[in-house]
């Protein structure tokens, strides 16, 4: 038994120039204080997204003819890689370059491609996803939201909650019922809403630091024409997902904490602490090796592989890791010193958010029933 | 994967599954030294196999796999490193072996509790040990990738930083497994007639071997931070770049 087979990434020759270009941009144009570079792959700043997309950093391997630049999946990788280590606020465009882009690209309708994706790689457009409901969370198939025909087009009623960016966005992928009747994963479908539709309403939900990232999404009798349905009609389950995996095994998934490490580590400098040493390489190893997890199944991914298991082991390693970096330095840093100031901020920060890290993108109770599910077991 | 390296695996795989725990240096050695294993990493000029390092890893990692009584990988590294360098291909053949024996004791576990009944179910049916056992799967996989993370940096130079790292993950995956891999199996995983502890009491002991997690978490951390907070995360992808 084998669950995670490894091959050697084969790093694109551009990587270092890659690496540079985004550097000098978040010096330029990136957050500097260190509390708000932590998580920060939630944190929207339209204006640095718009930075992204004139520097030809959004929709990087998109075709040229929908305003992508052809580069590779694993150009695309180190560019993210490196924006989350620099904690640059890459919020606003997170989901619609991750996943909504390439979701309309493969199976959006002409329309739906020349309206959105071009207005994505531009740093533009942002996009939320419609999944969770007030009854329905870890169990997505039990989704209300419903659609039904109305002439050529459709009528989206219902709600959505803990939509994160919905008030940023301009468009949302909704998951609903467009089957009266129809049972679980049967009868959904996927549709694009343009977030100033009529009918369509956003309400903030304050999380526990006092940050609004998330939202209640209401629909009353919002009308869609046609061309709203994204693929085909009854197969919006599948649709949904097929693009886990992406949104799984991403270096955002072990990276929410690493600005706290890294403050971990200059806190370090200087002391000759062997307990801080002990720690420190505890992290830099778990480190290496998830960004080496992480990369491997993004270069099976560019082969058109779908390495689902392992996407999801990295998701429960990474979030794992995520959370225990700020237990570890509270546990470990005298916080009443005047040097630990920085430390302290950061740690009590992310202390407040990690719970979060293994709730959204699937729950660690989820995701390791998918792993039991690969390894045989349901 | 190269031919060669599928032949090798093709030759060892069968081969120490046959040999097993059981295996001595004094009985069982020439079965080795006819496929000219304990030769795997010098060259053919001299002789040798003229294995590369992801060769060393597939038969390091199936030696572990099936808990080979014999050191094999001990015999492989003394033929081409001494002294400090010794050390440090030892703590590398200790982690592909982790890997390897943690993959073991996964299978074995899985297959066990699918076939194990109680309460009128499998046990592997009970949510309690599917969580278990997909936490189990996350650090085989983890020290797997370690693992072949420092077999790849062999290939590019001496790799020190990457087999101080991948030693300490691989040191630390044994904990997770060894402790689920004995409690889904119950009171039979105990037993000296079970297979199990071939694997679970080799496994304590290569953690402690060539470098515990202290000894390497340590080191790690003081090169880290000798480099400052600044060079981690360049340093980090300019090893792979």
């Amino acid at each position: 038994m084998q669950t995670f087979v490894t091959e050697a990434v084969d790093w694109p020759d551009s990587a270092p120039a890659l690496r540079e270009q985004v550097c000098a941009l978040v010096v330029e144009h990136g957050e500097r204080d260190p509390v708000k570079r932590a998580n920060s792959w939630t944190k929207a700043d339209p204006g640095f997204s718009r930075k992204l997309g004139e520097a030809g950093l959004l929709g990087m391997t998109w075709p040229a003819e929908y305003g992508g630049h052809e580069r590779s999946q694993l150009e695309r990788y180190v560019v993210i890689e490196e924006l989350l280590a620099a904690g640059a606020p890459v919020g606003a465009h997170w989901i619609a370059d991750r996943q909504s882009g390439p979701l309309l690209l493969r199976l959006g309708n002409e329309e739906l491609k020349r309206r959105w994706v071009p207005a994505i790689a531009r740093g533009e457009a942002f996009a939320c996803i419609g999944l969770s409901e007030p009854g329905s969370g870890s169990d997505l198939a039990s989704v209300r939201t419903s659609a039904r025909r109305d002439g050529d087009g459709w009528v989206i009623s219902g709600q959505k909650v803990w939509t994160t960016g919905a008030h940023v966005s301009h468009f949302m992928i909704a998951l609903v019922r467009s089957e009266a009747g129809s049972e679980r994963q049967q009868g959904l479908s996927q549709f694009v809403i343009p977030m100033d539709t009529p009918g369509v309403t956003v309400k903030p939900i304050i999380d526990l630091t006092g940050a609004h990232e998330f939202n209640e999404v209401f629909f009353e009798d919002v009308r869609l024409p046609a061309s709203a349905l994204l693929g085909t009609e009854g197969e919006g389950w599948k649709q949904a997902t097929a693009e886990l995996s992406l949104e799984r095994s991403g270096p955002e998934r072990y990276l929410s904490s690493m600005v706290l490490f890294l403050e971990l580590v200059r806190h370090a400098e200087g002391k000759d602490d062997p307990a801080l040493m002990e720690m420190v390489g505890r992290l830099a190893a778990e480190a290496w090796t998830l960004r080496l997890m992480s990369a491997s199944v993004a270069a099976k991914l560019a082969r058109g592989e779908d390495p689902a298991l392992e996407a999801t082991i990295v998701k429960d390693l990474g979030n794992s890791y995520e959370q225990a970096i700020p237990q570890l330095v509270q546990s470990a840093i005298d916080f009443d010193d005047a040097d630990a100031e920085i430390l302290r901020a950061v740690c009590f920060y992310l202390l407040q958010v990690s719970p979060s890290f293994s709730l959204r993108g699937g729950t660690r109770e989820i995701i390791r029933g998918i792993i039991a599910r690969g390894l045989g077991l349901r | 994967m190269s031919d060669t390296r599928r032949m090798l695996a093709e030759m060892a795989d069968p081969l120490f599954a046959d040999l097993g725990p059981g295996a001595s240096e004094d009985c069982d050695l020439s079965r080795l030294e006819e496929l000219g294993l304990p030769l795997l990493l010098v060259s053919e000029d001299e002789g040798g196999f003229g294995g590369d390092w992801l060769d060393a890893l597939t038969v390091f990692r199936l030696a572990g796999y099936h808990a080979l009584g014999i050191d094999l990988p001990a015999l492989i590294v003394a033929r081409v490193a001494e002294g400090e360098r010794r050390h440090e291909l030892m703590a590398f053949a200790r982690t592909a072996q982790i890997a390897g024996a943690l993959d073991a004791a996964l299978a074995l576990s899985v297959g066990y509790v699918n076939e194990r009944q109680q309460f009128d179910r499998a046990l592997g049916k009970f949510q309690a040990v599917q969580q278990s056992l997909a936490s189990f799967a996350c650090e085989a996989a983890a020290a797997n990738c370690a693992a072949m993370g420092a077999a790849q940096a062999l290939g590019r130079g001496s790799a020190q930083f990457e087999i101080a790292a991948a030693k300490l993950r691989a040191n630390r995956a044994v904990e997770i497994g060894t402790t689920v891999a004995h409690q889904v199996h119950g009171a039979i995983g105990f037993t000296q007639e079970y297979a199990l502890h071939q694997l679970t009491r080799r496994l304590w002991q290569w953690r402690s071997e060539y470098g515990n997690d202290a000894f390497w978490s340590r080191r790690l951390g003081k090169a880290v931070i000798a480099r400052g907070a600044d060079s981690f995360w360049p340093d980090l992808t300019a090893r792979t770049d």
